[in-house]
């Protein structure tokens, strides 16, 4: 803004006062810590209402519980996708920049006085002044106090800056000043975990897939695929199930890089993708092998049966003909509309198997039979004076993984690792100050201090008590 | 009868006579009651404790993970923290408020409907340990005491609410004093309590202990969901509610550092707080529908 200000000639100085102005406002406005907390009220309140209002279910749903008319406040107002809706957001945004205006309003003079804090020379009235001062008299020499003074300072774990002799001396000392940086590392803390999470939003991804044993699945936007090698249940004693399982192994570039149990709640995870157990059951499209029979035309009998493994070709026996299992639908229905073949379910209701018959290499037909409904349809050319009988089949077991990424997660976890970092900072380590005056006064040396603590105060009361003690007795 | 629910019935005694006995030390102002009403608290400290490991035993894991457990471990974690604040700062008048409160806690705990109490195995997507505790304890033949994020999750969770439910019980005294203080009230009870100045700053010390054991709480349980599930967060409601609590205390610590908004708006703040934890803890359980079976 400032740059178009001065590039502009004419006229330019009026919008650029205008801009500044705003510019400015703006600035004080978030550089308020009451704003923080109308925000963070806000925050939590408005959060209340999407924990009443169930989140992102269907229409019908709101339109059962709230009528229509509320319905359609609820959609214009986003209330049922809430914490995704353009003022929560903007809520979110407001106290992101809060942050970002305090700190830099706040930090530079804080860091500042944080390096520059050591005092040439102070006056020693100004200990009074303190919250926290004590006068004590030391029936020694003023060295001899200064000298216990500041072993009691250190031993306590200040630091100290001594100045004067003789007569009258100056200590200052100081301890934890980077406790006053825990209260900025949660504030950038908080930026970072909000930055993981827009990251999330905008490059991560969640999908579904099924995938049958000892089949490779494709991974999106991953170069690797994933083959599942056997799906299994594990039960209880009682019968009860404990687990669902899967093996599942990593292939990229055609070569196996990784195998890994995944079950429920533990998940696989190969370059920033996690794989996780969600789901199983029967193919409904698919079988390993049918057994198949033949039966002479004219008669009961079946004979002759034989197994034809998925995608494979047989010989019919006493036939000149081969067969190629090629479909196969649990629960059999005819598009006509649309003329094809689909399951009705995923339960095994009308299981149907679809066969490609060859004459030698030559593809003559195909064929449709049922399982509970033998001879519904010729299957086999008149010539061969035999149909063909579906008589079992067994089934393949699909897994259903879930697959994610979110890249953002880490970004997450090191902005909470710095926000804990500064939690202990904040809460823990205390910034305090102590001034000391000492003054030789006949034989005896009197002793005039008091500290500063920016929280805490019991514990520098404390502290001064003890520090009192220890330099009348020499402890 | 399981010998949780017989130390159970004992703590539930022991807290009745120590809240009894901080009362009559405010009351009367005697010493020894004084010290008598701490040595109780240590002793129903050490019964809670028994509850706690005997239940462990009986259900063979952590034992929060029912509501009647983590209650347990609530008032467990209370006492210890009101202890500890008593030993550093020794003002014993303010254990009135505290003890009563865990008091009151026990009985709540006592009247909840036995399905909430007994001990139960866990459910399969509720049992996934820390590998490498489990690795290292099997050493030891130990495995099955290891623990996973999820027991972190509750007990960090816990101590936060400990911290916030003294804070409470102070924010309330607060109140009561800066009256007797600024001379609305003239309450000789009131007289008997640390100047409101303490009182504010205790509180706030408990909730620079809870605020930061509440954020370990859900950041513990966002790195579980995020390995079960997949997300770290879902706007479940109890996830929620717990942002809800967060923010709150959020809005506590900057009205400390607010002109203005000191001491009696901040106790106000703190007090809201404490009933967003017992919405969270309770309510939401109760109410409304989500992941979170009770914690
Ligand atoms: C959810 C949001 C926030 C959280 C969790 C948070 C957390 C904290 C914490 C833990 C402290 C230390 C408190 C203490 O020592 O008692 C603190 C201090 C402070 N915060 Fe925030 N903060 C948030 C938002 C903000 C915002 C938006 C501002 C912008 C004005 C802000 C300004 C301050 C200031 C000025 C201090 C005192 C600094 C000091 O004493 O060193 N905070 N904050």
């Amino acid at each position: 803004m400032s740059e178009k200000g001065k590039g502009a000639s004419t006229g330019g100085g009026k919008e650029r006062s205008f801009l500044h102005a705003a510019g400015s406002n703006i600035w004080y406005f978030f550089n308020s810590l009451k704003l923080t907390l109308g925000v963070l009220i806000t925050l939590a309140l408005v959060s209340i209402i999407g924990t009443v209002i169930e989140q992102n279910q269907p229409v019908e749903q709101y339109l059962a519980a709230y009528g229509e008319r509320w319905t359609g406040i609820i959609f214009k107002t986003g209330l049922h996708n809430m914490y995704h809706s353009w003022w929560f957001l903007a809520l979110l945004a407001m106290l992101a920049l809060n942050i970002v205006v305090c700190t830099f309003e706040r930090f530079p003079p804080k860091w500042k006085s944080l390096l520059n804090h050591i005092p040439d020379k102070f006056d020693p009235r100004l200990i009074e002044k303190l919250a926290h001062n004590k006068t004590v008299t030391v029936n020694t020499s003023a060295s001899t106090a200064v000298e216990r003074m500041s072993k009691a300072l250190k031993k306590k774990g200040y630091c100290i800056s001594q100045s004067g002799s003789g007569s009258e001396s100056f200590i200052y000392a100081w301890r934890g000043r980077v406790g006053r940086l825990g209260s900025d590392f949660v504030h950038i803390s908080l930026l970072l975990i909000l930055l993981g999470a827009i990251i999330g939003s905008y490059s991560g991804f969640k999908s579904f897939d099924a995938v049958y044993v000892g089949d490779l699945m494709k991974v999106p936007t991953a170069e690797f695929k994933l083959r599942l090698d056997k799906f299994w249940i594990d039960y209880y004693d009682t019968g009860q199930v404990r687990q669902y399982n899967s093996m599942i192994t990593i292939v990229e570039d055609g070569k196996e890089v990784l195998t890994k149990q995944i079950w429920v709640n533990e998940p696989l995870s190969y370059k920033g993708i996690r794989f996780y157990q969600s789901s199983y059951g029967m193919a409904w499209n698919r079988v390993e092998e049918a057994q198949i029979g033949v039966r002479k035309k004219g008669s009961e009998e079946v004979t002759d049966v034989f197994t034809i493994k998925w995608n494979e070709k047989a010989n019919v026996p006493g036939t000149p003909y081969d067969v190629k299992l090629v479909g196969y639908t649990a629960d059999y229905e005819y598009d006509k509309a649309k003329g094809i073949v689909t399951s009705k379910s995923a339960e095994p209701n009308n299981p149907a198997v679809m066969f490609e018959i060859y004459e030698g290499a030559d593809m003559i037909g195909g064929a449709l039979v049922f399982l509970n409904h033998p001879g519904l349809y010729p299957s086999l050319p008149e010539s061969a004076n035999a149909d063909l009988v579906f008589g079992g089949y067994k089934g393949i077991m699909y897994s259903g993984i879930s697959i994610n990424k979110d890249p953002g997660t880490n970004v997450v976890w090191a902005g909470s690792l710095v926000m804990g970092l500064g939690f202990y900072l904040a809460f823990f380590v205390y910034h305090r100050r102590v001034w000391v005056h000492v003054r030789q006064t006949g034989k005896s040396a009197e002793v005039k201090f008091g500290g500063m603590i920016n929280k805490n105060t019991l514990a520098l009361e404390r502290e001064l008590d003890d520090i009192a003690d220890s330099i009348v007795s020499d402890r | 009868m399981i010998l949780s629910l017989v130390f159970f019935t004992f703590s539930l005694v022991f807290y009745f006579i120590t809240a009894l006995l901080y009362l009559g030390h405010w009351i009367f102002k005697k010493k020894w009651i004084g010290q008598t009403a701490t040595a109780m608290s240590f002793v129903a400290l050490m019964s809670t404790s028994m509850i706690l490991i005997s239940r462990a035993g009986e259900s063979g894991h952590a034992p929060f993970s029912n509501l009647w457990e983590s209650m347990m471990l609530f008032i467990w974690a209370t006492n210890i923290g009101y202890l500890i604040m008593e030993y550093k700062h020794k003002f014993k008048v303010l254990g009135v408020a505290v003890m009563t409160f865990e008091f009151l806690a026990m009985l709540s705990a006592f009247a909840l409907p036995y399905k909430f109490k007994s001990a139960e195995p866990l459910n399969p997507a509720l049992q996934s340990k820390w590998h490498w505790m489990s690795d290292l304890l099997a050493r030891w033949d130990l495995q099955s005491y290891a623990i996973g994020w999820l027991d972190f999750h509750v007990f960090a969770t816990f101590v936060g609410y400990a911290g916030f439910a003294i804070a409470f019980g102070l924010s309330i005294i607060y109140i009561f004093k800066e009256r007797q203080e600024t001379g609305v009230s003239t309450s000789r009870l009131m007289a008997a309590f640390p100047d409101a100045r303490i009182i504010d700053e205790l509180s706030y010390r408990a909730i620079a202990w809870g605020f930061p054991f509440l954020t370990v709480g859900i950041i513990s349980g966002a790195v579980w969901a995020d390995y079960a599930w997949g997300t770290y967060w879902s706007w479940d409601p109890k996830e929620t509610w717990s942002l809800i609590t967060w923010f709150v205390y959020a809005a506590y610590l900057h009205a400390r550092v607010t002109r203005g908004w000191r001491g009696r708006k901040a106790a106000w703040i703190s007090i809201a707080g404490f009933l967003a934890v017992i919405f969270l803890y309770w309510g939401v359980s109760f109410i409304l529908p989500g992941l979170h079976a009770y914690a």
